[in-house]
């Protein structure tokens, strides 16, 4: 077979066109991510397997909730009241376990499968990426928290025989309950999203953020018995104690006898303080692994 | 029972990088137990922080089901999620002997991190003193991850999302529910380990008190464990090839 002729080459004209459609730009992407993270995190728009475990925990979160404002239905104001911040002290057990069942999802799956590239090639900064998919996670968290205080308002406006008396009553507690829900959300999501953010393998992952919920709560509780001076510190590590002593310190009530934050026995705004330095550490911490982490 | 198998899932468990945390985990009562012998306050009673703080309290509440479940999905779930499973169960080994070799594995590892250091903890704390109290939790550890093993062998084998499904049933159900139910008492494996602990001292109310008496919690921790393993035989008998994942 005799070689070809380099000379005769041609160039054909594929027809392949450049894109001259609307640029949506940055803000648009940022967008975009967002609203496909939070959809994720609820498993809508993927397989019937992703969402058994968000929406079996985010039942869990509503079902006193529902109780209550199906009680109130029946029994009008008969019923006892329950305060929001001891929803919100009981809300902190399904939104840990969703933090352990889903938070190695946000990030994982890029991670994993080396998807990054295709983000970072785009208009999206890398901290865009970061800011998005944590915002995503966090507002998916305040549904847990602030969703069943809601239907709880409800619940006890219609518990209550005058409603612009109970709302005169209670007004105040709505901004309160919006913060406290928020707090609980950052600090939890951006928690366990810098734990996830650092380890790939989902089992690490789920592990390691159920670590930091599950065995800081026992260890803490005797830290704080036995530890004397320096342990009860402790209670500031216990993302469960540190969270409801944040919303404890929101709302501006004083801790039960035997509550740890009563035994603890350290101011309640050091808790918001503490609250907001491990949102601000656990932000760095995914800011930093996106602008270093290979894409 | 089938040797071979069993000595692949120990390398297996033995050569991830978890079992290093796993590990740091089940020491973590030694650590406390330390500084209780160093720091504790002149008035605290050592049998009652032994019972109810350290040995019925954060090692049966959550190392215990922790240690067990991350060794048991990581026994049957990481070859499972690799697709690594279809060549083992192409084998002529009976699926029946696939699932009690790596369930006793899973065990063996569990009680392994578990028990020394539990043992060596609630020494510390009594030092010698408070009969049958290290001896009952003891004999509850174990029978209790005997249990949890069981369970969370089945649940590997059957969703892919065990470790998550595993901390639903211990943190959700054992955790949370069974405070508002009483009667979760008789359906919760952390139950069954202290009722059996309980066989063995005899401690008052305000020190502590299992939530069962030791002959049903060991009746229904056996029951528990033999349904949960001729659940995940069952499970695994009608798996098909291709179904992975």
């Amino acid at each position: 077979m005799p070689g070809a002729d380099p000379r005769a080459g041609a160039i054909y004209d594929l027809g392949y066109r450049t894109y001259d459609g609307p640029r949506l730009g940055r803000r648009a992407a940022i967008l975009a991510l967002y609203t496909f993270t939070l959809r994720g995190a609820f498993g809508i728009g993927r397989r019937t397997s992703a969402k058994i475990v968000p929406l079996v925990v985010a039942a869990f979160a509503f079902i006193p909730a529902l109780i209550q404002l199906g009680v109130a239905a029946l029994l009008g104001s008969r019923i006892e009241i329950i305060a929001p911040w001891n929803y919100l002290g009981y809300s902190e057990v399904p939104v840990a376990l969703f933090c352990a069942g889903v938070a190695p999802d946000i990030f994982g799956r890029d991670l994993r499968y080396r998807t990054l590239s295709l983000y970072f090639s785009r208009a999206l900064l890398r901290s865009d990426y970061a800011i998005a998919k944590t915002a995503a996670f966090v507002t998916a968290l305040a549904v847990l928290t602030l969703g069943p205080l809601l239907l709880l308002t409800i619940g006890n406006g219609l518990a209550s025989d005058d409603l612009p008396g109970y709302l005169a009553d209670h007004w105040r507690e709505f901004p309160q309950s919006l913060a406290a829900g928020l707090v609980i959300a950052a600090v939890a999501g951006c928690g366990s999203l810098a734990i996830a953010a650092h380890a790939p393998r989902r089992a690490y992952a789920t592990v390691g953020v159920a670590a930091w919920f599950l065995v800081t709560l026992p260890l803490a509780g005797i830290l704080v018995e036995i530890g004397g001076e320096i342990g009860r510190f402790a209670a500031w590590f216990s993302p469960f104690d540190l969270l409801y002593g944040a919303a404890l310190a929101i709302f501006g009530h004083t801790p039960g006898a035997d509550s740890i934050q009563a035994r603890a026995d350290l101011p309640l705004f050091s808790y918001l303080l503490l609250a907001v330095a491990h949102f601000a550490a656990a932000a760095l911490l995914i800011l930093r692994r996106f602008q270093r982490v290979q894409a | 029972m089938n040797p071979d198998i069993a000595r692949l899932t120990a390398r297996t468990l033995l050569g991830q990088r978890r079992t290093i945390l796993v590990v740091l985990l089940a020491l973590l009562p030694v650590a406390i137990a330390l500084l209780y012998r160093f720091a504790a306050p002149a008035d605290a009673d050592p049998e009652r922080f032994a019972a109810r703080a350290l040995l019925g309290g954060i090692v049966t509440t959550t190392i215990l089901p922790l240690v067990t479940l991350i060794f048991a999905t990581g026994a049957f779930g990481q070859d499972i999620e690799d697709g690594t499973a279809v060549y083992l169960l192409a084998t002529p080994v009976p699926r029946r002997d696939i699932v009690l070799a790596r369930f006793l594995v899973a065990w063996a590892a569990s009680l392994a991190a578990l028990l020394p250091a539990a043992v060596a903890a609630g020494l510390i704390v009594l030092g010698g003193s408070g009969p049958g109290i290290v001896a009952g939790f003891a004999v509850g550890i174990a029978a209790g991850s005997f249990v949890y093993a069981a369970a969370f062998t089945w649940l590997s084998i059957a969703t892919s999302r065990a470790l998550v499904a595993g901390l639903l049933y211990v943190f959700l159900w054992e955790g949370t529910l069974s405070g508002l139910f009483s009667g979760i008492r008789f359906l919760s494996i952390r139950q069954y380990a202290t009722g059996i602990a309980g066989a063995f001292f005899d401690l008052p109310a305000s020190v502590f008190q299992p939530r069962l008496e030791p002959a049903p919690a060991a009746v229904l921790a056996a029951l528990a464990a033999a349904l949960m393993l001729l659940l995940a035989v069952r499970r695994l008998q009608r798996w098909e090839a291709g179904e992975a994942a």
